[in-house]
């Protein structure tokens, strides 16, 4: 006797599909990339496969970590699902990378293609504020990179206002809250000067997230200046690339971010020494000016007395050589009658009475004869 | 936050330019007096803030609207 279910292909399909979403309501999947294909732009099609089997995928573009290629080891997370008309398939619903290598060749493919496009461009980088006023924080509160961050930064400067954005920093819901967070920044209508994205050091799948592309591109495309820091010593993450500036730890993004205040206080320290030297030199110079004015002024002084000096003993010294009593004293004499000097010959009468001066006295005489020569 | 509000990066500006002035050979005593009396009060205003003003934290919601305050 025939005890087995009776269906239409319909039903089966339906009940295989019921079945499935019972057993495996999500599954992830470890294999190999092969036969990868894009279509319009918008849909993906590949197998994942193995030694002994392989697997259809479909999914969308936008669940693309970065561009792949085949050979690369893919953990897909997926759908089980049979298509009434085209058979068994697995509808993408995460694509991470699996294993370093495929990690590091993913990597980069995007890095290649990025760079292409000049998202990593020097040009592109903007200077961060100096110390800023307002920090937009993207990190998970319960990391070490968290706690790092503000301890630094805290020793280092005050007056910040700090605004947390909470996220997951590994694993798969990290990506859409890392770009969730940063466009929440940006429509912010009084935005933060500078956005950290930060977090410690990892293995190379814990921090395969700032290789994602959509992350990297929403770095690059924030209009907040960004510094990213993640804490690893070996290869830049692209989403390092993308930043305005990177810091190789969350204590060095502090670092970056902010002077030290202690060495700030020193520096203005110096500065009001500075101050009061410049301002003794400038009274110095003043002081200097004043005594030259004083210097010039005597100079001036003493050449006008010694000018004046220089003219009196001049005039005096002709004064002296027209002093009548100075010729008198040569020997010469001056002949007076009744008052009036006598010139020459002819003011000379005979038996005239003549007054003689001489140089230490006068006498009186009369004239006896006048010769004419 | 310090509870007067002041902005370093501006009274640091104005700092550096009162510094530049002063070292200035052409600026008179009188005005050296005036510059260097201001970047005194600028380097007191500093020191003050410096030394007691204290970082804020708050977080942002991801549920909240997508424009902040």
């Amino acid at each position: 006797m025939d005890n087995s279910l009776i269906v239409t292909v319909s039903e089966f399909i339906d009940l295989l599909n019921q079945t499935l979403e019972f057993a495996y309501p999500s599954i992830s999947i470890i294999g190999e990339l092969s036969d990868f294909k894009i279509s319009k732009n918008k849909w993906i099609y590949f197998d994942l496969k193995d030694d002994k089997a392989k697997a259809r995928f479909f999914g969308t573009v936008y669940q693309l970590p970065g561009p792949l290629k085949d050979g690369l080891m893919l953990k897909v997370r997926a759908i089980p699902h049979v298509h009434p008309q085209y058979g068994f398939s697995l509808t993408v619903q995460h694509i991470a990378l699996s294993g370093e290598g495929s990690i590091k060749q993913a990597s980069d493919l995007l890095k290649a293609k990025l760079i292409a496009e000049g998202l990593f461009a020097d040009e592109r980088k903007r200077s961060l504020p100096y110390p800023p006023s307002r920090i937009g924080l993207i990190t998970s509160v319960e990391s070490a990179a968290y706690t790092d961050f503000l301890k630094i930064i805290n020793q280092r400067w005050g007056g910040l206002e700090i605004i947390l954005n909470n996220v997951q920093v590994q694993g798969e819901p990290a990506i859409e809250q890392i770009i969730q967070a940063i466009s929440q920044f940006n429509q912010m209508a009084y935005p933060p000067e500078v956005l950290v994205i930060t977090r410690g050091g990892g293995s190379v799948d814990d921090l395969q997230i700032f290789n994602h592309e959509l992350v990297t591109r929403s770095i690059a495309g924030s209009r907040i200046p960004t510094l990213v820091a993640i804490g690893h010593e070996q290869d830049v993450s692209l989403a390092e690339l993308a930043a305005d500036q990177r810091a190789s730890t969350p204590s060095n993004a502090a670092e970056l971010l902010v002077p030290d205040k202690n060495s700030v206080i020193e520096q203005l320290k110096m500065t009001r020494q500075q101050m009061t030297t410049h301002l003794l030199h400038s009274l110095q110079m003043v002081q200097i000016t004043v005594a030259d004015y004083k210097k010039t002024l005597q100079t001036e002084i003493s050449q006008h007395i010694t000018q004046s000096h220089n003219y009196l003993h001049s005039r005096s010294e002709i004064i002296a050589l027209l002093d009548p009593q100075a010729i008198l004293k040569r020997g010469y004499a001056i002949i007076f009658r009744q008052k009036h000097t006598l010139r020459q010959i002819s003011d000379f009468r005979k038996d005239d009475l003549i007054n003689i001066q001489l140089n230490d006295g006068s006498l009186e005489a009369t004239v006896n004869n006048v010769i004419k020569m | 936050m310090p509870k007067k509000e002041i902005n370093y990066n501006v009274l640091s500006a104005e700092l550096d330019k009162v510094l530049v002035k002063l070292q200035d050979p052409a600026t008179s005593l009188d005005k050296a007096i005036e510059l260097f009396k201001r970047g005194q009060a600028i380097i007191k205003e500093l020191e003050t803030y410096l030394s007691q003003a204290e970082n804020v934290i708050r977080t942002l919601s991801r549920e909240r609207p997508k424009t902040d305050q």
